[in-house]
């Protein structure tokens, strides 16, 4: 059993996809937040596919860094919305 | 690329696609903000699979942290004025991302390389860090201070609601 670059864009772009339907099916504006660290998440993965599966000689670190960046993107995303969504009614 | 890894990397996968759709159709912020948490775990497990455990390390504290301020007390919620024609079309959308994306990965010609990095790889990535992209690296002090900065907006905003 293994897997390749093919298999981690696929698991990537799924990734994107359901975070992109959570973000527009949500009523709640909030709610829809929950789909930023999904769709972050995918394009880290694919990142760090790239670079796992990278055809230079050398380890790619720039596709890690990448997700690493992306993780703490997000997280600064959703604690920005959550912020400012504070004035509306708890649910 | 042995078995382990493999089996390590589907079942990541399968893991964060569940957990997403958890999210999509879970109600309430507690049950929410777990499926987030699931589909970061699924997320972390993916990259360690891909022998990014730094960056796996890394977004294991940032996922928990979005669960946590998904689930806690000072979520409000925000009506969008969006009709539900537009949330359908927008599901339909996401469904045709996935389609265009997946074609084309699946058309794609890669070249098959063989990794030579090791598994964590700390010492590479903190030199990329601070040695070759500093400004990188000043890029995710100033989003870190922006997450600071929103945390403390809903701190200040629960504490004036009590």
């Amino acid at each position: 059993m293994s897997f390749g670059l093919v298999s981690v864009l696929f698991v990537a772009v799924a990734l994107v996809a359901v975070g992109a339907f959570v973000a527009t099916w949500k009523r709640d504006l909030s709610a829809a937040l929950a789909g930023l660290p999904l769709m972050f998440g995918g394009a880290g993965v694919a990142f760090a596919g790239a670079a796992r599966f990278s055809a230079a000689s050398d380890p790619r670190i720039f596709g890690q860094g990448v997700a690493a960046l992306l993780a703490v993107a997000v997280l600064a995303l959703v604690a920005l919305g959550v912020g400012i969504a504070g004035r509306g009614t708890s649910r | 690329m042995d078995s382990l890894h493999a089996i390590g990397f589907y079942v990541s996968a399968a893991i964060s696609l569940g957990g997403g759709l958890l999210v999509a159709f879970l109600p309430g912020r507690g049950s929410r903000g777990l499926a987030v948490a699931v589909s970061g775990l699924g997320i972390v497990g993916l990259y360690a699979s891909l022998s990014a455990d730094f960056a796996g390390l890394i977004a294991l504290v940032c996922y928990a942290g979005c669960a946590l301020l998904i689930a806690a007390p000072q979520y409000r919620a925000v009506d969008a004025p969006v009709g539900f024609v537009w949330r359908q079309a927008g599901a339909v959308a996401a469904a045709g991302l996935f389609a265009v994306l997946a074609y084309a990965a699946f058309r794609g010609d890669f070249v098959h390389a063989t990794f030579k990095g090791g598994e964590i790889g700390t010492a590479a990535i903190g030199q990329f860090l601070f040695a070759h992209d500093a400004l990188a690296t000043e890029a995710v002090g100033a989003l870190v201070l922006v997450a600071l900065a929103g945390a403390t907006a809903a701190w200040r905003l629960r504490e004036r609601g009590r």
